[in-house]
């Protein structure tokens, strides 16, 4: 399984899992393997949550381009 | 002839003089507008400041009258920040306004009155403008003062609710003259860079003075034109600015604008676990369901078994029957054999048998058979033969003697 980029995308693949897993054209087979899949993004997913710390960053307003030039 | 100066000469002079005299060269003057003019082509503002007692021309060319933040009006009372000196051609002493600003709660309501009427005309304020905002967002833009407890209350908020995000600050001033150009620009600089996925404008509670900026048509214009959701939050909830109505979602607070920037943690590990707990009932489900279909074929093959089985006995059976078959038709072979033989022994035993071989029936005249020791003389008997029978009478009746007897023994 490849590892998930950020929380919401792992969020997101489990919402996909389970709509696959829902489809009754899934093979028994591959269900197994989902759930196996789902079962590494829970614990990646809860683990982001335990450890996420915010974080801040500043940008210079000055460097952007401006709507008008000033004086 | 006395020295003449033209007129020129006269008002180049004055207006040396004017220059030279500082306080001239850095004004703020309060006085009511009128009649204010834009000038149709050259976009130059014209108008009179006035109070009770006096009046002074004034203009605000067009570069400045671009960025001011109000539609100015007939009425108003306002304060123009600029110089005062002559215009030479007309001899004509005026201020030149580089920039100014409703003053007091009648005009600033009449500016914000007017500007609101404005862009709600053009339909900036719109419900179907507004766009919604990115449900976990990865990085939320921030326009807000560095030192501001806006920001401190935004940080507390979201490192509580969710702090898997990143704040990008735009550190802005969010007071004095400078306020609008650094709040336009910050807006401009979150929205170019590709990160955030919406922003926040916002600052903390102050007076109606310190929140006017808010009200800046070039903010209102600059988050109108943003491509990512903007949420306002200015000062608290009774207060109510333009950048509010333009806004995609206005906060009464700052905090409460970060609430609904992001989900709550304590929402979203709920909502994981019962995703995980849909996936876990999922499979279980699955494996029920697999199990059931493979009993269903398990017991099919045990009907099989039983079919045999059935088979099985219905053969035994059939043998066991066909041995019951061949064995009663063996008895009854061995039965009529043994009751021919019993025939052939009866028919041996026939008492008519012997009459062809001499001995005779001795009947009464009644048919009964007698034995000859019954008979007495004179009675008629019939006696019968194989072929014929023969109708005589008794002479007499006499015992055996003893010769007659030993005979007799000796046939027996």
């Amino acid at each position: 399984m490849k590892t998930p980029k950020n929380f919401e995308e792992g969020l997101a693949r489990l919402q996909q899992i389970l709509q696959q897993m829902q489809d009754e054209t899934t093979t028994l087979d591959k269900s197994v393997k989902l759930y196996a899949e789902a079962a590494q993004l829970i614990a990646y997913c809860n683990t982001t949550l335990e450890n996420a710390k915010l974080q801040i960053e500043e940008i210079d307003a000055a460097a952007a381009p401006k709507e008008t030039a000033g004086e | 002839m006395a020295e003449y100066i033209h007129v020129s000469a006269l008002n180049a002079l004055a207006r040396r003089v004017l220059e030279n005299c500082e306080p001239l060269n850095n004004l703020i003057v309060c006085g009511e507008i009128s009649n204010f003019t834009r000038h149709s082509k050259s976009g130059h503002l014209y108008f009179t400041l006035k109070d009770d007692q006096a009046s002074v021309k004034a203009v605000m060319f067009r570069d400045k009258a671009r960025l001011l933040g109000f539609a100015p009006q007939n009425g108003m009372l306002v304060l123009v920040y600029g110089r005062a000196t002559l215009y030479e051609r007309d001899g004509a002493f005026q201020v030149y306004a580089e920039y100014m600003r409703p003053f007091g709660a009648g005009a600033a309501q009449m500016a914000f009155d007017a500007l609101r009427r404005k862009l709600e005309a053009e339909g900036l304020f719109d419900p179907a403008r507004k766009r919604p905002l990115p449900p976990m967002p990865r990085c939320i833009g921030v326009v807000t003062s560095k030192t501001g407890a806006a920001l401190q209350d935004v940080c507390n908020i979201i490192s509580r609710r969710w702090p898997l995000t990143r704040l990008l600050l735009a550190p802005v001033n969010v007071q004095g003259l400078e306020a609008e150009q650094s709040i336009v620009s910050g807006i401009h600089a979150l929205d170019a860079d590709p990160r955030p996925e919406l922003i926040l404008v916002t600052r903390g509670g102050g007076s109606k003075e310190d929140l006017w900026v808010f009200n800046s048509e070039r903010i209102a214009r600059a988050v109108s034109q943003c491509r990512k959701p903007v949420v306002s939050a200015v000062g608290h909830e009774i207060d109510y600015t333009i950048l509010d109505y333009v806004a995609d979602l206005r906060a009464p607070t700052p905090s409460a604008a970060a609430e609904l920037c992001v989900p709550d943690v304590r929402q979203v590990r709920q909502n994981l676990f019962i995703l995980g707990q849909n996936i876990q009932k999922n499979i279980q489900s699955r494996w029920q369901m697999c199990y059931n279909n493979l009993n269903a074929l398990a017991s099919r093959r045990v009907l099989d078994a039983q079919k045999t089985a059935v088979e099985n006995r219905a053969q035994t059976l059939q043998e066991l029957s066909d041995a019951i078959l061949s064995q009663k038709q063996m008895l009854f072979r061995q039965k009529q054999t043994a009751l021919q033989h019993a025939a052939a022994v009866a028919e041996s035993l026939n008492p008519y048998g012997v009459l062809a071989r001499g001995y005779t029936i001795v009947r009464d005249r009644k048919g009964q058979c007698r034995t000859v020791d019954q008979l007495k003389a004179g009675q008629e008997i019939t006696l019968q033969g194989i072929h014929v029978t023969a109708d005589c009478t008794v002479n007499m009746v006499r015992p055996l003697s003893g010769e007659d007897q030993d005979e007799n023994a000796q046939k027996l």
